[in-house]
């Protein structure tokens, strides 16, 4: 189906621009004003001392050997330490990435399920009340402020109710013995619910406006009069013929989406004191960590162009018209 | 594999499919707009029925209406369209599904986007049967690669997608699906007409063929007059919204009796090749939502006469099975004379343009 050659090529040229990102974000963090250096040397250092540091971190070699010792380093997926927290960035960002990603997939995947099916359902049912209504819900809910509705959540569920934690991930002293028993444990279920309810109620509109689009001019299209003279059932018409087609751009969207969620929702990760990759990020450059910040952007960049080659993957099967590269 | 329908109650006796008083509105921001006024015709079994007029006259509107496909704004506020007896309009949609592709196909605009673009053919296809009859998806393919090779496709291709067929090997898909079910009429609106001239006089052969091997009445639609005229044994002209002229194909084409008709007949090389000078008819048709008082074709019609500002004239018959809905039969004779004359036409477009092209934009 995918043409190998083609696949290579999208694939090499993925890699280039990973690279590129590399470069550009290495000599972005040396044009900082103050330097990299900055953070953890006080004035009050001796000048033996401060060549002994400048000396450790190899910031007296020349920018090019520094810039072929970066690289060389991040072959081995060595991005450096962390001034602050003292450990290796890649155990630390990992992590961060982990609880992120644990909060946003499932956002993203309830957001967009739920998303695409009501769009469908609400371009189905085009020129209703019940259509006129369901739009303007969708719009209210999808213009309100996310960390507003996230602070109306906890303070009606946590706060008041009592139902579920004010924040964070995990109770007080729980303890886990790896990854798999942390993000299955019903502790961390059940912190994540109010996160991931706010987070839906925001992201479900994209999906939900792009696929209840998509369908209203599918459904214009002369195949589905030929599904309708077919005799078939509204639900086959609606499910085989007009959202199969309709959810293509959703897909590209989707791919996109899960790019950026990378990044975190900051502004989420802050209301519900989450651990997560974009509170990280702002962090480390507030403290001027730069080390953990460029590490964060770097594999925000390189989850980003990798889900634009899935997205363009997984077109080729949900359309066949799409035969990358030519034959 | 044909069964017996046992869900309806034919009429032996009744027509095929008989259209009478058929309306169809659309409410439309600008109000109510009626896209086909009045219309009755009569479809006889193994008949080839001819519907003609320029875009927007109301022809494919009635293919809609007959199948139920109508967009959600348009309805039919009065008449009747009757299948074997039943009425069409009265059906609940699971009754008109039953109908549906069983005795009643489409032939739509294969070549264009008819067909699912992400589906392969024989799923399609496969789709059609199972929707009606209970057999197993290897028999249903089986069916499938046999209609194929009754359209001239090969059947080894029926996986493919829509996409790796030429234009008119979709077409000719399109025909193998509507044949599936073996139907009893086949409403085709506009089939030929994204296709070349020649695979066009292919497709046009093979229904033809079809309607003689099979027993399938067919209702062709479409806005080129040498279609109609190669393929059907009767015809209705459409303009505007009415039935202008109506009946036998061969009486229509050799004693036309309305202006409009004769219009079109210039406005069309004859395959014979006789004539090779091309006269339009100036002017467009009127907006259905601003119609004229009288005659709809009055404004471009050389012919006219303050009689005709009136109402509509009425279809009145002017043979054995064959009406036209005109004023001005009694001339008939200069009318013909002069309707294969470029002046007539040319007079008409210079009042046209004089008074500022009425009707038009």
């Amino acid at each position: 189906m995918v043409n190998k050659r083609y696949l290579a090529r999208r694939f090499l040229l993925m890699v280039i621009s990973i690279f590129t990102v590399a470069t550009i974000l290495f000599f972005l963090f040396r044009m900082v004003p103050g330097g990299p250096m900055s953070a953890i040397m006080s004035p009050r250092m001796t000048e033996a001392a401060r060549q002994r540091v400048i000396e450790n971190f190899g910031l007296n070699e020349p920018l090019w050997k520094q810039y072929l010792l970066y690289m060389w380093q991040l072959l081995h997926l060595n991005l450096g330490q962390s001034f602050y927290y003292g450990q290796t960035v890649k155990t630390l960002i990992l992590d961060r990435f982990y609880n992120t990603m644990a909060l946003m997939l499932t956002a993203f995947l309830i957001s967009y399920t739920v998303g695409i099916y009501l769009g469908a359902q609400l371009g189905w049912i085009r020129g209703t009340s019940k259509e006129r209504a369901g739009m303007l819900v969708v719009l209210l809910v999808r213009s309100t402020p996310v960390f507003w509705t996230g602070m109306i959540v906890l303070y009606v569920f946590a706060f008041k109710l009592n139902l579920f934690p004010l924040g964070g991930m995990r109770g007080v002293g729980a303890q886990y013995s790896g990854p798999v028993s942390k993000f299955l444990s019903v502790d961390f279920l059940y912190h994540l619910v109010l996160p991931v309810f706010t987070l839906c109620t925001y992201y479900t509109g994209l999906p939900l406006l792009l696929m209840r689009n998509n369908l209203l001019e599918v459904l214009s299209e002369d195949y589905i009069d030929t599904a309708r003279a077919k005799g078939l059932t509204n639900r086959r018409i609606l499910f085989r013929h007009a959202a199969r087609n309709a959810v293509l751009p959703v897909v590209t969207a989707f791919a996109i989406a899960i790019g950026f969620a990378v990044g975190g929702q900051v502004l989420i990760e802050t209301v519900f004191s989450w651990p997560g990759l974009g509170r990280e990020m702002v962090k480390a450059s507030l403290r001027s960590d730069y080390p953990v910040a460029q590490g964060a952007f770097l594999l925000l960049s390189t989850i980003v162009i990798s889900m634009n080659f899935f997205a363009d993957l997984a077109y080729t099967y949900l359309d066949p018209r799409v035969r990358l590269g030519g034959t | 594999m044909k069964q017996a329908n046992a869900n309806f109650d034919f009429d032996d006796d009744a027509p095929l499919l008989e259209a009478e008083g058929l309306t169809v509105s659309y409410s439309t921001s600008e109000g109510e707009l009626i896209a086909v006024d009045d219309v009755s015709f009569t479809v006889q079994e193994d008949e080839i029925f001819g519907l003609v007029g320029e875009s927007g006259c109301g022809k494919s509107t009635v293919a809609q209406a007959v199948l139920g496909l109508l967009p959600t704004n348009g309805a039919v506020p009065s008449g009747s369209i009757r299948f074997r007896g039943i009425e069409l309009t009265e059906l609940e949609k699971r009754e008109l599904d039953a109908l549906r592709w069983e005795n009643l196909a489409l032939i739509s605009q294969g070549a264009m986007n008819a067909l699912n673009p992400v589906q392969r053919i024989s799923t399609q296809i496969v789709e059609a049967i199972q929707a009606h009859r209970d057999v197993s998806t290897d028999e249903a393919r089986e069916r499938t690669a046999e209609l194929f090779e009754t359209v001239g496709l090969d059947p080894e291709r029926m996986d493919d997608y829509p996409h790796q067929f030429s234009g008119g090997m979709k077409q000719r898909a399109y025909i193998a699906m509507s044949l599936a079910l073996d139907p009893d009429l086949i409403i085709a609106d506009e089939p030929t007409t994204a296709l070349d001239v020649i695979v066009q006089d292919q497709i046009l052969k093979r229904l033809k063929e079809l309607r003689d091997e099979l027993g399938i009445s067919v209702i062709i639609i479409s806005h080129d007059i040498s279609v109609i005229a190669e393929t059907c044994n009767r015809l209705g002209v459409m303009y505007s919204g009415k039935l202008m002229e109506y009946g036998n194909l061969k009486d229509i084409f050799e004693n036309p009796y309305n202006p409009y008709t004769l219009g079109l007949q210039n406005a069309f090389p004859t395959l014979r090749g006789e004539q090779s000078d091309l006269i339009s008819i100036p002017g467009s048709p009127p907006d259905i939502a601003d119609l004229p008082e009288g005659c709809r074709f009055m404004e471009r019609c050389p012919f006219a006469t303050a009689e005709c500002g009136g109402e509509h004239p009425p279809l009145e018959s002017v043979g054995d099975d064959h009406a036209s809905a005109c004023y001005r039969h009694d001339i008939v004779d200069e009318m013909r004379r002069e309707a294969g004359d470029r002046e007539t036409w040319a007079r008409l477009r210079s009042e046209v343009v004089a008074t500022g092209g009425a009707g038009d934009e």
